[in-house]
């Protein structure tokens, strides 16, 4: 038998403590990849999002709550061709949003929701010209687009598609009318996905805001500031208009995973210390109920240095089945969850190497800061006290 | 002092513990040949097992000299390569690993050679063999009898072909019937090995399978007679 096999085979000479000590530390690690894996798929998600709108300023009614800059007040339409005319500004579209409840059936309020889109929050339908799309960040569409005016057509994203299980062709009734389904389209934006897309005067007359829309999407010139192009817009209708950007919009969401990523790591510490904890107290009880036997292997001529690495190296081996008992776990764990709550279509989870490294690279270190002194003792126990020791 | 044919030299040795209140060793001298089988008898506390230790440099002396199988023992620095190439040593308790096989415990010295899973294998099995063990090789300690536990510790003492066997009373813990089984197999592998033993006991009639008989009283030889 090699030294390695007699390591491995050593931790489940007490099943009952080893397990313990590998439930404390999977629990660690099962957090660790488990938030690893949300916040991942968060990231990738919004960054999707917001490379995906090919506006870089969103502009909304003033004193609305724009966060998220979908924007939640109304503008008289005519301004998306005042906007238009400013300088910088290379295109602009107008833009309603609605969030409609498809399971009760019943209209909800026009203008949306702050950050509507998400599917509990009703199905998102936004009206837009067909040809200013692209604005919008839908670039291409797998089959045809709406065209403007249509009274019953629609395009819904790929994870509004999957959810309703609908493909081109079929129909969605909203507002109590059948609109057939003439493309679907993909952005990888969780919240533009999850909606549809319809012609803006339809959904103006539908939801009674004739003439108005809830923000007006903003493409600049090539070689002009969106910075600047932001103050030209609101310094031209101040108190009517008010800006967001995309970059804006980045630097909010950024921060709130950035404290995501903060927590996890500060979760991830916690984990090593209260799991290093535990494993420092199973191999010095396990060091203590070998006294006999380790006075027993340094009477056969083991070195002091193979004593220290057969502790340490059981202390990992502890560490690292939590890490498998752990990553499988989270992984489950998340995928169960996800799939049955609503945040599913809106988190895609990552699986990204990194996280699975970071949670083996945990326990590794778990296992060496919680093996160490337990093997350092073992290295120095006198072979005499050893072999003396009932 | 050095001639040729001990094994083991030992001068005026001390060794006292608990800071100077317990003197197990007070000054012993002894020499004993190469292939000698020795009995070492005393009464209990007299310092049979702490010279043992010494023999086998579990433990280092205070004062002395003692040289075995031509190593200084006061002086080498590291001492567990010695042991691991010189020394067998067979306890009153066989101190068996439990979770190994018979196999794996007697493999264990050998993780310190150069020798390969497979020769390990091999030379575990032929010792297994020599004891006569060789049907429970791949049987766990906890479930054989005392004799076959110090069976398979005294394959294990000699795994690493010593050229000295300490036993500490390896009889202490068995009837006398398995007792004798025990004490034959060590006569007979002393002889078929041609390796030192000593051996600690503290009964008349074990004793008396030695060459030699050594009386130890106040961590001192009272004597020493050939049977
Ligand atoms: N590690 C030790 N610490 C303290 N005292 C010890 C130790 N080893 C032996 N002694 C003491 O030294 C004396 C001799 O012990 P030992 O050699 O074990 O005797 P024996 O084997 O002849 O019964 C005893 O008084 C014993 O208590
Ligand atoms: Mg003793």
């Amino acid at each position: 038998m090699s030294f390695i096999s007699l390591v491995v085979k050593n931790p489940f000479r007490n099943k009952t403590r080893s397990s313990l000590a590998i439930v404390g530390i999977a629990i660690g690690i099962m957090v660790i990849v488990a938030l690893g894996m949300i916040t991942g798929g968060l990231k990738t998600s919004t960054q999707s999002t917001l490379k995906a709108g090919s506006a870089e300023i969103t502009v909304i009614q003033a004193g609305s709550s724009g966060s998220g800059g979908f924007g939640s007040g109304s503008i008289n339409q005519s301004r998306v061709a005042d906007v238009q005319k400013l300088s910088g500004v290379k295109d602009a579209a107008g833009t309603l949003r609605a969030s409609y409840d498809l399971q009760g059936s019943n209209s909800s309020s026009s203008s949306g929701s702050p950050g509507g889109g998400l599917p509990s929050m009703g199905f998102s339908i936004t009206g837009i010209n067909s040809d200013k799309l692209s604005l919008a960040g839908v670039d291409s569409v797998n089959g045809t687009a709406f065209t403007n005016g249509s009274v019953n057509e629609i395009i819904v994203g790929k994870t509004a598609a999957q959810d309703l299980n609908k493909t081109v062709g079929d129909t969605v009734n909203l507002y109590g009318k059948d609109f057939k389904i003439t493309g679907i389209f993909e952005t990888g934006s969780f919240m533009t996905d999850s909606g549809a897309f319809m012609s803006l005067e339809t959904l103006q007359n539908l939801t009674n805001n004739q003439n108005k829309v809830s923000s007006i999407a903003v493409k600049i010139n090539d070689n002009a500031n969106t910075t600047e192009v932001s103050k030209t817009i609101q310094d031209a209708y101040p108190n009517e208009l008010n800006t967001t950007t995309a970059a804006a919009q980045e630097s909010r969401i950024n921060q709130g995973l950035s404290f995501i990523d903060t927590a996890s790591w500060a979760i991830s510490l916690l984990a090593i210390f209260i799991g290093g904890v535990g494993v420092i107290n199973t191999m010095i009880m396990s060091v203590y109920e070998r006294t006999r036997e380790i006075g027993v292997l340094k009477a056969v001529g083991w070195k002091d240095r193979r004593i220290l690495g057969m502790i340490l190296g059981e202390s990992i081996v502890l560490t690292l089945i939590a890490a498998v008992v752990g990553t499988v776990v989270a992984v489950v764990g998340v995928e169960v969850l996800l799939s049955v709550s609503t945040f599913g279509t809106v988190i895609q989870p990552s699986f990204s190497l990194d996280i699975f490294l970071r949670a083996f690279g945990v326990a590794f270190l778990v296992g060496i800061i919680g093996g160490l002194y337990p093997a350092y003792r073992a290295s120095r126990l006198a072979p005499t006290e050893a072999l003396r020791y009932e | 002092m050095n001639n040729g044919n001990n094994i083991i030299e030992i001068r005026n040795l001390k060794k006292s513990y608990d800071k100077g209140k317990i003197n197990a060793l007070n000054g012993l001298d002894l020499e004993i040949k190469k292939g000698e089988f020795v009995s070492i008898m005393g009464p209990s506390g007299s310092g049979k097992s702490t010279l043992l230790n010494m023999i086998g440099a579990l433990d280092r002396g205070d004062e002395g000299s003692i040289e075995v199988a031509g190593v200084d023992l006061m002086h080498k620095s590291s001492l567990n390569e010695f042991r691991s190439t010189e020394i067998g040593f067979v306890f009153q308790m066989h101190n068996l690993i439990p979770n190994l096989t018979v196999l794996e415990n007697v493999e264990i010295p050998m993780y310190e050679t150069k020798l390969s899973s497979k020769e390990m294998h091999q030379r575990a099995l032929e010792l297994l063999k020599s004891v006569n063990l060789e049907d429970k090789i791949d049987q766990n300690p906890t479930k054989l009898s005392g004799g076959e536990r110090q069976r398979v510790a005294i394959a294990r003492a000699l795994v690493n072909h010593p050229s000295i066997i300490l036993a500490d009373e390896p009889t202490g813990a068995l009837d006398s019937k398995t007792g004798d089984i025990i004490l034959s197999l060590l006569k007979e592998l002393h002889q078929k090995e041609r390796v030192t033993l000593v051996m600690v006991t503290h009964e008349p009639y074990v004793a008396q399978m030695a060459g030699r008989i050594i009386n130890v009283l106040d961590g001192r030889i009272e004597s020493s007679n050939l049977t």
